[in-house]
């Protein structure tokens, strides 16, 4: 629903008013019709099959309420601003902990030097980790958290975990600055490969928009979905490249962890940023003697097919079942 | 595609089909629902048929509301007033019909629902009006307006927790008046805040449909509808009445006692009662001043004497009483009327009233108990047409004589 133009709510002629407020009139029909005559009707049927386009299309003209309740949730996790800045910088931190602590031990059980670039990469990969999580986590339960509102007035429902991953996304910014200064100590390298950052940040966003759309939905006509996806969040952080490298699984095993769509992300971030490596490129590394083929280009469609499809199939499930919302309240 | 004669809303055929009961929600109780349904699928092939476990919320809906008008939805509680609002503004879908909403739809219904009680009153608005559609630049230009209009001024830089539910409901209001909305869907919020508020709010419903707004209002204020309708729908889960307001609400009264079976008190049951002419025929509308009697049935079920009958009439719009007046079963000179037996009584009356519609309301009080035994309300609606009053109640059988005393 567009809204309509100003212009149809013209101002009534003073004539007009004043004549409908004649005595002699009082009772009679005001036939005002001529002064709103907006064009566009919406249909409500039993069925509205709306196409993928239409929905973004809808999406975008409730920019305006997405950044609103983005901004509401990010106004009051910052209203206590220790907790606030906690959750951007905080969170993170004890991922990076964690890391280094799983390296360190890594190290002594191996004997293995530890390159500072490793620690680089955990770093670097922390943040958007804590993004993702974030962004599920609290995405799952927007649509059920916001059910009064839900079950009251229209919009399109998409929005609520959207706004979201909007809100998160700002937390992914101040962490990113707070990379921008930490990691040329940890063996980042300024090459043109830095250019792939920004494309890795889409299609991670892509994906947890997408996935919290789905899951959102999901979690409206089955309660559980929720502690279901905590409990896999706790245990996605171990098939997920973040506190390790792919290359550290071995030929095989580092394939089978790029399955995972979010791997190709954080392995992107990694090559681009600590390597300089061209994601156009494959990339392979010498470890314990063999050799392991930590990227293929084709990685980057495969995490893109992921992220695109899942919101588009989110989309389309909350269109779809949007009708039922209020029913299931 | 349309044009201007297409009415605002325009609601065809409509049904809302709902599951009464337990829904699974969780996954843990999915697996076996999902069993059930497919070995039930094979059974339902129609649209319009009803499980076991379904029922219609609300079937038959056929109105249209055109632009500047306002249409007035009343019934008893669970009638499927709040369902048909729900389906006007796409929150829920029709099982079958189509409804089609011109332009911009705004609702008023719980119009603080998206307040946030940590953020403060102006950072709600922005809130809000996001929700209801509004843009950035619409909220800033409007800003203004909508802290005058809620008076909440001196507290729009607080949270909204600090708020009383007035204030609250006063601010989501002020929001909801100023989406510049071309259909407004209303339900029961005009009985938000202090008689001034109420008053200023049912006054911009007023400057809405002169403003050409299209309006649907679903209220039990008798009187607010018949202000700001023009017409009015009872509807207890298909429609019952369509037409003038003033019929609309004694149509609506009626359902609230089933007349087919009569009307249960203690110990007497009005088996029917009706507005008669001299002639004996049933009156629905009358000219003022014409001859009229309330007959009513009653039979007993236990003896009863010291009886008082009351008869009330009352303006259906406003519910203005235009006559409330006893009389003693001493006075009727009855006395003991024995159990098992059926009287009949008759108020002749004159309808000295102005155009609009009424309703009889019947009473036994029983003055040895202390309390009435049996109210029917309504006992008979009656509708008067005339067309030389402007306002009032009162026919005072005015006749207009005009002499010249003087002439130049």
């Amino acid at each position: 629903m567009t809204p309509a133009e100003p212009s149809l709510a013209a101002p009534l002629p003073v004539g007009r008013a004043s004549q409908s407020s004649a005595p002699t009139l009082r009772t009679a029909p005001q036939s005002a019709a001529a002064v709103r005559d907006p064009q566009e009707v919406r249909v409500i049927g039993p069925q509205e099959r709306t196409s993928l386009f239409a929905l973004i299309h809808e999406l975008v003209t409730h920019r305006e309420l997405i950044h609103q309740l983005a901004a509401r949730d990010i106004r009051i996790r910052y209203k206590q601003a220790m907790m606030g800045f906690a959750w951007s910088i905080l969170m993170p931190l004890l991922i990076v902990g964690a890391g280094t602590l799983v390296r360190v031990v890594v190290v002594a059980m191996t004997g293995v030097a530890l390159d500072r670039t490793e620690i680089g990469a955990v770093v670097l990969k922390s943040f958007p980790w804590a993004f993702f999580a974030g962004a599920i986590g609290f995405g799952v339960g927007s649509i059920t958290a916001n059910l009064p509102l839900v079950t009251k007035i229209y919009f399109p429902r998409s929005v609520l975990p959207i706004a979201v991953v909007v809100s998160n996304l700002f937390d992914l910014a101040v962490g990113f600055v707070t990379i921008l200064l930490v990691l040329p100590f940890l063996g980042a390298k300024l090459s043109f490969a830095l250019l792939w950052v920004p494309l890795m940040v889409v299609l991670l966003v892509v994906l947890a928009a997408g996935l919290c759309t789905v899951l959102a939905c999901a979690n409206l006509f089955f309660r559980d979905v929720k502690y279901i996806t905590q409990v896999l969040l706790t245990f996605g952080i171990f098939f997920t490249p973040v506190l390790f490298n792919n290359v550290q699984f071995g030929p095989r095993g580092a394939k089978l962890l790029m399955l995972n769509p979010l791997a190709p992300v954080f392995e992107g971030l990694r090559l681009s940023v600590m390597q300089g490596h061209n994601l156009l490129a494959t990339h392979s590394q010498l470890m314990r003697g063999v050799t392991v083929v930590d990227w293929q280009p084709w990685y980057l469609l495969y995490a893109a097919v992921w992220a695109f499809g899942s919101l588009a199939l989110g989309l389309l499930l909350i269109q779809r079942t949007q009708d039922l919302f209020a029913e299931y309240a | 595609m349309t044009t201007s004669s297409t009415p605002a809303v325009l609601v065809e055929n409509v049904a809302k089909r709902f599951q009464r009961g337990e829904r699974h929600d969780s996954l843990r109780d999915l697996i076996p629902a999902l069993l059930r349904r497919a070995g039930r699928r094979g059974e339902t092939n129609g649209v319009a048929t009803l499980d076991r476990d379904e029922f219609w919320a609300v079937r038959d809906l056929n109105f249209q509301v055109d632009f500047g008008r306002a249409l007035g939805i009343i019934g008893p509680n669970g009638a499927g007033k709040s369902t048909t609002l729900k389906l006007l503004t796409g929150i829920l879908r029709p099982t079958q019909g189509e409804i089609r909403m011109r332009g911009r739809v705004a609702s008023l219904i719980e119009v603080s629902a998206g307040f946030h009680p940590d953020l403060t009153g102006r950072e709600n608005v922005y809130l809000q009006g996001a929700v209801m559609g509004m843009s950035r630049r619409e909220v800033d230009s409007q800003l203004d307006s909508i802290v005058a209009f809620s008076e909440v001024e001196d507290f729009i830089d607080t949270p909204v927790k600090r708020y009383s539910s007035g204030m609250n409901a006063r601010l989501g209001f002020s929001i909801a008046v100023h989406v510049n909305p071309d259909v407004l869907v209303i339900d029961e919020v005009l009985s938000v805040g202090d008689m001034s508020f109420q008053k200023k709010c049912v006054e911009r419903m007023l400057a809405f449909k002169r403003e050409g707004v299209a309006i649907v209002f679903v209220s039990h204020n008798m009187q607010a509808i018949g202000e700001l309708c023009d017409e009015a729908i009872v509807i207890k889960g298909n429609p019952r009445f369509q037409g003038a307001v003033g019929e609309a609400v004694t149509s609506y009264l009626r359902l609230s006692g089933d007349d087919s079976a009569g009307v249960q008190g203690d110990g007497i049951t009005v088996t029917g009662s009706q507005l008669v002419d001299p002639s004996g025929q049933i009156v629905e509308a009358a000219a003022p001043r014409q001859a009229l009697s309330l007959q009513a049935d009653m039979h007993f079920s236990v003896p009863l004497s010291d009886l008082t009958f009351c008869l009330v009439v009352r303006r259906a719009t406003d519910y203005l009483t235009v006559y409330d007046g006893n009389i003693t079963s001493q006075e009727l000179g009855l006395g003991v009327i024995e159990a098992g037996s059926t009287v009949r009584i008759r108020f002749d009356h004159t309808a000295h009233l102005t155009r609009g519609q009424y309703l009889y309301t019947l009473g036994v009080y029983d003055q040895r108990e202390g309390r009435h035994r049996i109210w029917v309300v309504p006992a008979a609606g009656l509708r008067i047409d005339e067309y030389r009053t402007y306002g009032g109640v009162a026919d005072l059988d005015v006749e207009t004589r005009v002499e010249t005393l003087a002439r130049v």
